[in-house]
């Protein structure tokens, strides 16, 4: 099946999903990326599963970072996800973490950078919030989540999700997660809700404003906007990264935009990816000599494309190995890559640097900008399973 | 009340490496100017609230490396420009004619729905130096390329004196917010001042 670089499919074809027990349950994560780099791990918000960062893992990794995508298994209180998220990083051998959270996801973190000062070496804050008071003072209800039924916990959550006409690119972000919604089961979908609706609320973080990103969108998003501007005014000297659009997912509707400024959080936070950029002049080959496992850049696409079947089948097992074997394929595939391979008319003749992280992310957008991926996972149909559901619940009433 | 949504103001500052990008946006931004030069790597941005007119709007200023080849820094830096700025150095020829290079790829890049009556503002940087004698691009030629590129608000600053920064910047909020508010009237569907009365109620983020 053929699989355009960037796309879902092409991630799952190449980026092996994980498991590791806690206690008696599951982690399920994606972990991608040259282990020596200290890794951004990236929390969904209630409806979101690791799942939904493929773009950031796809594309931050091929820059040399180490992206994890997590997904806690039901857990029923703040304490409990604290000690269970500390466990598992521990199972996975990670210790100073940078966090990018996403709604109930950034609440998360901050939850953890509370608790655990130690850990947390940074934050990137998504939309999200300092206190849950509002959503549990707003379900009336939430004693009786764990006894109601699959198919009214997900309306309740998708009712978060704006209505109504959307951009090419919005719209199909709430495909993505509405589908990915549909993953999750009744106990799962139950337990993220009590987090969100649980009273709880956000102590001292001693991660120091300097290392704190705000990434929030300007247009809309389901957490209130009063909420969002209490963590503006908490971390008053965070970086605001504000997006100007991309609605409640802009980790798929904005990727570049996101990814971007994931990059410029790492490099100011001190993470160094680990990138063999051997630019024109020659003179940045020191980091070849790993093995093969360095990440190259491929030219002109960002990551390598999959090429044929071979592989793509075992690499979505869990084992280690051929997560290594996938680190090879695609440090096998990108040779080298130049400043720009479209050569067009070079006015300016001055001294060209090797080309910087950044930049490289760029040629990746510009390309995705062009071709503009279709990550709806429906086929096409662009009626939307948020819209079948709240047809379904009209019908019902 | 309803809480009114922030507007927001992405300015794009561009040309050629060593003429004072950076410099300008600190200056303006942080009220600092450092004399030790140091390239700018990818990308960067600042951001600042300022009054503009009556209204309070939140600037983001993005810093890029002059030395890149324009092409190479793709469209997540450019999406939603609502401003181009376009730094010369004074004494350098060569900064000066490459503005019309920095203009096209901007248009290019950024591809902006007016094309016509897109904002740019030039600025001529270094003024200070040597006093004005090692000076190579007269105002008047200057000046001369603005207007014959559809009036195009031009001014002559020193980032290191502080000489015009604010005034330039000030320029820069207001052509931008003008075409921030043109945006929005162009495009009704994406516009939610008052953040929807169905998502007040909502206990759950996605």
């Amino acid at each position: 099946m053929a699989t355009r670089p960037g796309d879902y499919t092409h991630f799952k074809s190449i980026v092996p999903l994980k498991r590791v027990s806690i206690g008696t349950k599951y982690w399920r994560y994606y972990d991608y990326g040259p282990k020596s780099v200290p890794p951004l791990i990236c929390i969904p918000g209630t409806a979101g599963t690791a799942e939904v960062f493929y773009k950031q893992i796809l594309t931050l990794s091929s820059k040399g970072y180490r992206v994890i995508a997590a997904d806690a298994p039901p857990v029923w209180s703040h304490q409990e996800w604290v000690n269970s998220f500390e466990k598992f990083l521990d199972t996975i051998g990670v210790h100073h973490v940078h966090i990018y959270g996403t709604s109930l996801g950034g609440f998360l973190a901050q939850l953890f950078a509370h608790y655990r000062p130690r850990r947390v070496q940074s934050l990137v804050l998504s939309n999200t919030f300092l206190d849950t008071r509002e959503f549990a003072a707003a379900t009336t209800w939430s004693s009786l989540i764990t006894w109601t039924p699959e198919f009214l916990l997900k309306r309740y959550i998708l009712s978060g999700i704006r209505d109504g006409p959307q951009e090419p690119l919005i719209a199909d972000s709430i495909d993505f997660v509405v589908s990915q919604l549909e993953t999750l089961s009744k106990k799962e979908l139950a337990a993220r809700l009590t987090l969100n609706t649980t009273v709880g609320a956000i102590g001292q973080v001693l991660v120091p404003d300097s290392d704190i990103t705000i990434m929030d969108t300007n247009d809309y998003c389901a957490t209130p906007q009063a909420l969002r501007e209490e963590v503006g005014v908490r971390y008053g000297g965070a970086r605001k990264a504000v997006l100007k659009t991309g609605g409640d997912f802009p980790f798929l509707s904005r990727a570049d935009e996101v990814n971007l400024h994931l990059q410029l959080h790492l490099r100011r936070v001190g993470v160094e990816a680990l990138v063999v950029t051997k630019g024109p002049g020659g003179s940045d080959d020191s980091a070849q000599g790993e093995d093969g496992r360095g990440f190259l850049q491929h030219p002109d696409l960002g990551m390598p494309p999959a090429e044929g079947g071979t592989g793509e089948g075992s690499s979505t097992s869990s084992s280690n190995s051929s997560a290594s074997e996938a680190y090879r394929q695609k440090a096998g595939l990108g040779n080298e890559w130049t400043m720009c391979p479209c050569n067009a008319t070079d006015w300016d003749s001055r001294k060209k640097f090797p080309l910087d992280l950044l930049v490289a992310a760029s040629i990746e957008a510009t390309i995705q900008g062009h071709g503009l991926p279709n990550d709806g996972l429906l086929g096409g149909s662009k009626v939307s399973i948020m819209r079948y559901w709240q047809l379904a619940m009209y019908n019902l009433y | 009340m309803a809480t009114r949504k922030r507007t927001l103001l992405k300015v794009i500052i561009l040309g050629d490496s060593g003429v004072g990008k950076t410099s300008l946006m600190n200056q303006y931004v942080n009220k600092k100017f450092s004399n030790q030069y140091k390239a700018t790597i990818g990308a960067d941005f600042l951001t600042k609230e300022v009054q503009v007119e009556d209204r309070l709007v939140t600037m983001q200023i993005w810093d890029t490396a002059g030395q890149e080849r324009f092409q190479s820094l793709g469209v997540a830096f450019y999406r939603g420009a609502d401003c181009c700025v376009l730094v010369y150095d004074v004494n350098v020829m060569k900064s000066f004619e490459n503005l019309d290079n920095w203009r096209n790829e901007f248009l290019i890049q950024a591809n902006p729905s007016d094309r016509e009556n897109f904002p740019f503002v030039v600025l001529g940087n270094k003024v200070d130096i040597d006093g004005g004698n090692s000076r190579v691009v007269a105002e008047k030629k200057a000046k001369g390329w603005c207007t014959s590129k559809g009036n195009i608000p031009y001014f002559e600053t020193s980032a290191k004196e502080d000489l015009n920064v604010e005034a330039a910047f000030q320029c820069i909020a207001k052509n931008a917010l003008k075409n921030e508010t043109e945006e929005e009237i162009y495009l009704p569907d994406t516009i939610d001042v008052n953040n929807g009365g169905s998502q007040s109620k909502s206990t759950c983020e996605c």
